[in-house]
């Protein structure tokens, strides 16, 4: 589903990804692992299309569509989601209006009729319910005054709202306590299906009890320099990531 | 460059044709005034960014046309529920003043023999060229079930059109009431209206205020707004400018007795051609009391936008607790906003800030949105009108929500068309 | 509380530490402004004809203009023709050569002040060209700085060594008739500093000079001209402290700087001139004109002022950001007490793409005393992509203080991003409370907030500045809390 092949990356003149490659295909969960500033937020940001990050070398494939070549609206309509480290606050937009206008440009694109107002609350609600969020959010300014934690979940409803094919979702555990944790990776899991993959971006292994990776990458300065099935993610837990360094080093 | 100077004898003569009234010796005094003062030019320092030279030039026009009045028949908004009273042309429309809601007088300034107070630097050229005015009290502990709706309209049939309208409102202690100012016009004529309200809030009361002006896109208004706050008093004002050619408003609020609160705000959409100017001035003369102000603009084309906030905390008055803020979006080249929020404190134990911001849409809004599949005119405009709507959000009387809501989106349209965006 | 009242009362009376007269016989022209007293002050400088022209053309544009009062400060109108327009120290002719011939009451004289120029010259690595009422009476480090072919010297002598220089460059930022202060200035200058950088050369220490005014009824009309060439870098220091005297003293300098292509200018103040006593008697008027020019681009203006002194302040040190990406910053700390006035601020001109201004202004008023921050900050229609950040803070000391913000912003470009940010606050009873319980005298407290309200100025003052200017800041401030 995604090729991303030997990818060099800057942001304000500095190089953060150098010669990353990654496969994913489609029933596939990825774990994305690695210390602070190894390039795991700019890998999902490239794969967005932020335009602060410039990609000087490699390509980035999706469902055989050049991705690097659309805007950020044009692969989201495609189906891919980035679930933000920090979500963005938009004082003053309603949740509501943001995920019925989202919806509804994807529905567009995919050639389907506008969902009507109460098709969308009535499926708004039920995905909610799921989370264990409160229906009076659809009607507060987007993560508007949010707590880290309802932050998060929001960022999991769009998710669940969306349905994707191809979400990526970049330390969705950060800052959580271990109820949101749960309620965050049941969304993910229910995700979970054999035509969509699934890309978590962690820190930590504790997300992984919740959700279990096929595979486990890590990453060191902009590199991947390990792969392997979940098991990686424990041995790291257990030695740290130095031990990821220096094997990269030596 | 030396603003051009009012014709004083065909103004002399003008006021003298008004029919006596009992606004005859106040209109006198004030013609006098004028005759001393003049008009306010670009050198002083409240009218630096706002020339009214032209508004100048339509007053001449219209005293060599003869300075007549056209009369017409205005209609207040659909839908709106409110007692409204229109003042058309700067003449009063008698039959909309009754029947009264219970609590509420209302007497034509010309049939009490008043000393008008002066309102700001045009309150004499407002008082010398009064035709009638309107004095409205809201009797003690009084609470209208209804906004009282002012509706100034004003229509330019041809050649130059000059109104003056006066409002005087008075709450007396422990009463509430609301009101809405709408400020429309039509024709293809030149139009200056010069708009003089001041409002009383008696101890304990509480006003709410919301001003519309929707002047046709060739008009003028200059605009003061005089507010005075007794003790425990509370103001929430909303103020939409919307249309107008230049457009100028003064809000200014006292704060005499302690306890009051004044919240106080609005939002202006300029577009191509257009010149919106608002300026307040708070005084805290004592303290504890609260000022919050909160400005938004919106600039397109060429337009041309002036926020002008000042805060002055007067000797001894301590406890107050004042802030003001201003943002203004910029959407086009030629667009350009001057800012000017102002402190003046001269009491130790207060608490002031305010924060004035000048830019474009959040950058990180914007791709979030766009990583949601929205495209980047709808994710724009999404941003743009809720920059819009925190102002909406501050208008105290939610029966005209949607009203406002419907007149936003349409000024927003054109003025996002204009920008191309 | 009582007793805190009267240590408050004490402090607030300890007279200024700085204030006595030096007894030196100066020779000045008598009082009075004309064009011969124009053409005398240029003789007796021996000034090329060029120079003497400007004087007149400047003296004839001030003729016709009118003394701001826009400002918000007080004071009795100035008698332009009962001032002295040009004072010196009577070893004038016969100028020492270094230190050990100096005048030995003058060097008393610095000493008292706290200025150890020997030290201070020779251990801190600073030249100093100390203006004495308006002639240079000393210069040192000169070798140093000619090897780096740095030009650092009196503004006389740069008339006559460097014509071409000072030709080019003098009024190039503020015309003779930029305002009336300035025009003044133009034609009856006294002395001051001149600094030429060269191409690519990083000015191989601080320049420093030390402003004082001494004798009753002299005007001082200093002018500075600092040039840096392309690519090259200086940091000045000017700092001035002076005696006690009943009269109001005017004090019209002008500063102007010019920054060519990726070159640095960092201009530091620490201005401590006698304020006027408790009553508000006495005291310099201290209306400055100070402006950068970003001609180049990348070129980048810093103003850094300490503001403790003078009786009334008018000042607003500018930047034009003329070169692209140029960045201009104003840090500014400004104190008054009792019966002190200050009106200052800066102007940011946004010319050149992608240029960038911080403007950080902390003003203390105390006592009886009236501050005002004035700023101006305008993007034109050209400036795609001009940032501006403004910070404004005030804090206030006591019942009959005043602290005013009077920011204007004028923005031509929808690229522009414009913050402007500022809060009025006094020291809070709690925080001194605070303070005291943890065995703090109510003094330091006092002290400790002041420091840290000014925090992100001083941090922009070079390191022996910083220490000045905190102990001036506690001198100004001493038994202001009440």
């Amino acid at each position: 589903m995604l090729q991303i092949k030997d990818i060099h990356a800057t942001i304000g003149g500095s190089e953060i990804l150098r010669g990353l490659s990654l496969d994913v295909a489609a029933g596939e969960v990825h774990a994305i692992m690695g210390p602070n500033g190894s390039g795991k937020s700019t890998l999902a940001q490239v794969v967005a299309g932020h335009s602060d990050y410039e990609v000087t070398a490699g390509s980035v494939t999706y469902r055989d569509i050049d991705l690097l070549d659309l805007e950020p609206e044009e692969r989201a309509r495609e189906g891919i989601f980035l679930g933000f480290q920090y979500p963005v606050e938009i004082p003053g937009v309603n949740n509501a209006v943001l995920l019925r206008s989202a919806l509804n440009a994807k529905r567009k694109h995919q050639g389907l009729d506008e969902i009507d107002a109460f098709e969308f609350l009535k499926l708004a609600k039920e995905k909610m319910a799921m989370l264990g969020m409160d229906p009076k959010f659809l009607n507060r300014g987007v993560n508007e005054g949010f707590s880290g934690g309802e932050k998060k979940r929001n960022e999991i409803l769009q998710m669940a709202m969306l349905e994707p094919s191809l979400a990526i979702l970049d330390e969705t555990d950060s800052g959580l306590d271990i109820d949101a944790l749960r309620a965050v990776a049941e969304g993910v899991n229910a995700l979970r299906s054999p035509d969509r993959a699934i890309v978590l971006v962690t820190h930590y292994q504790r997300l992984l009890d919740y959700v279990e990776p096929d595979h486990v990458h890590v990453l060191s300065e902009g590199r991947i320099v390990r792969s392997g099935d979940k098991t990686l993610a424990l041995e790291l837990e257990d030695k740290g990531y130095d031990w990821v360094r220096e094997a990269a080093n030596g | 460059m030396k603003s051009p100077a009012l014709e004083f004898d065909a103004l002399a003569a003008a006021v003298s044709a008004l029919p006596d009234s009992g606004l005859t010796a106040a209109r006198q005094s004030a013609l006098e005034e004028l005759r001393r003062d003049g008009m306010p030019g670009v050198r002083e320092e409240d009218w630096k960014y706002t020339d009214i030279s032209a508004l100048v030039d339509i007053t001449n026009n219209w005293l060599a046309g003869g300075s007549t009045a056209a009369s017409t028949a205005a209609e207040p908004a659909a839908g709106l529920e409110a007692h409204w009273i229109t003042i058309a042309n700067g003449r009063v429309d008698e039959n909309s003043i009754e029947p009264l809601p219970e609590g509420v007088t209302v007497t034509r300034l010309a049939n009490i023999r008043s000393d008008l107070a002066q309102l700001g630097r045009l309150g004499a050229f407002n008082t010398a060229l009064l035709h009638d005015g309107l004095h409205i009290s809201v009797a003690s502990d009084a609470v209208l079930d209804k906004p009282i709706g002012l509706l100034l309209s004003d229509y330019a049939g041809g050649g130059a059109c000059v109104s003056q309208v006066r409002v005087n409102i008075e709450l007396a202690p422990g009463s509430r009431a609301s009101f809405i100012e709408h400020q429309v016009s039509s024709g293809v004529g030149d139009l200056y209206a010069n708009v003089a309200v001041n409002l009383a809030i008696g101890d304990n009361a509480g006003a709410d205020y919301v001003r519309i002006q929707d002047r046709a896109p060739q008009h003028n208004q200059t605009g003061y707004h005089g507010i005075e706050l007794g003790r425990d008093a509370r103001l929430r004002q909303a103020s939409f400018d919307l249309g107008g050619r230049l457009i100028r408003d003064d809000l200014v609020v006292n704060i005499a007795a302690p306890g009051a609160e004044a919240e106080f705000g609005g939002l202006y959409l300029v577009g191509d051609g257009q010149h919106v100017d608002n300026h307040t001035r708070v005084d805290h003369r004592v303290g504890p009391a609260v000022s919050r102000q909160e400005y938004r603009g919106i600039l397109a084309g060429r337009a041309r936008g002036v926020w002008n906030g000042k805060a002055i905390v007067h000797e001894g008055a301590d406890g107050t607790d004042a802030e003001q803020s201003n943002h203004n979006l910029l959407l086009s080249q030629s667009a350009e906003i001057n800012a000017k929020p102002e402190l003046e404190i001269y009491a130790d134990d207060v608490k002031c800030s305010h924060g004035t911001t000048v830019g474009q849409l959040d950058e990180m809004a914007l791709y979030y949105l766009r990583t949601r599949g929205l495209d980047k005119s709808d994710a724009r405009q999404m941003l743009t009108r809720a920059f819009a709507l925190a102002i909406v959000g501050r208008s105290p009387i939610e029966q005209i929500e949607q009203l406002l809501l419907d007149a936003i989106d349409a000024r927003l349209k054109g003025l996002l068309r204009e920008t191309g965006a | 509380m009582a007793t805190e009242q009267e240590n408050l009362e004490q402090l607030v009376n300890r007279r200024y530490e700085h204030g006595f007269v030096t007894d030196i016989a100066t020779e000045s022209l008598p009082p009075g402004l004309d064009e011969g007293v124009i053409r005398a002050i240029s003789a007796r400088k021996n000034e090329p004809e060029f120079m003497l022209e400007w004087r007149l053309r400047a003296y004839r544009q001030w003729l016709d203009m009118k003394e701001p009062e826009w400002a918000h400060v007080h004071y009795p109108p100035i008698d332009f023709q009962d001032i002295s327009y040009f004072a010196a120290p009577k070893s004038d002719e016969d100028r020492p050569k270094s230190l050990d011939e100096v005048d030995p009451k003058l060097l008393e004289t610095y000493d008292k002040l706290g200025i150890p120029l020997h030290e201070r010259a020779r251990l801190a690595g600073v030249a100093v060209d100390a203006v004495f009422d308006s002639v240079s009476v000393a210069t040192t480090f000169k070798e140093k700085l000619s090897e780096a072919g740095v030009i650092f010297c009196s503004f006389s002598e740069a008339v006559r060594e460097h014509p071409e220089l000072v030709r080019k460059y003098l009024g190039s930022v503020v015309p003779q008739r930029d305002n009336f202060y300035a025009a003044l200035n133009s034609a009856v200058f006294s002395d001051g500093s001149f600094v030429y950088v060269p191409k690519g050369v990083r000015c191989p220490m601080e320049l420093s000079t030390y402003f004082r005014i001494n004798a009753a009824n002299t005007g001082q009309f200093e002018r500075t001209l600092i040039v840096a060439d392309e690519g090259s870098y200086v940091s000045y220091l000017e700092g001035c402290t002076a005696p006690m005297r009943d009269e109001n003293q005017l004090h019209a300098a002008v500063v102007e700087l010019v920054a060519l292509g990726d070159a640095e200018i960092k201009y530091s103040t620490v201005q401590n001139w006698y304020p006027g006593d408790e009553e508000g008697k006495g005291g310099i008027y201290n209306f400055v004109t100070k402006r950068g020019d970003c001609r180049g681009a990348n070129s980048k203006i810093s103003w850094t002022q300490v503001e403790t002194g003078s009786a009334i302040t008018w000042k607003y040190p500018s930047c034009i950001l003329r070169g692209d990406n140029s960045v201009g910053e104003f840090y500014s700390v400004a104190v008054t007490n009792n019966y002190q006035q200050a009106d200052t601020g800066t102007k940011m001109i946004h010319i050149g793409k992608n240029t960038s201004s911080t403007i950080v202004s902390k003003g203390i008023s105390a006592g009886r005393a009236q501050q005002a921050y004035r700023g101006l900050v305008r993007v034109m229609p050209q400036a795609q992509g001009a940032r501006n950040h403004t910070q404004c803070d005030s804090l206030l000391i006591g019942k009959e203080c005043g602290a005013h913000t009077f920011p204007y912003m004028e923005i031509k470009n929808p690229g522009a991003k414009v913050e402007h940010e500022a809060t009025t606050s006094k020291i809070s009873a709690n925080q001194l409370f605070y303070c005291r319980q943890r065995g703090i005298s109510e003094e330091d407290a006092v002290n400790l907030i002041v420091n840290g309200f000014c925090k992100e100025v001083f941090k922009e003052l070079p390191m022996e500045f910083a220490v000045e200017a905190q102990a001036l800041l506690s001198v100004s401030l001493e038994g202001a809390v009440g």
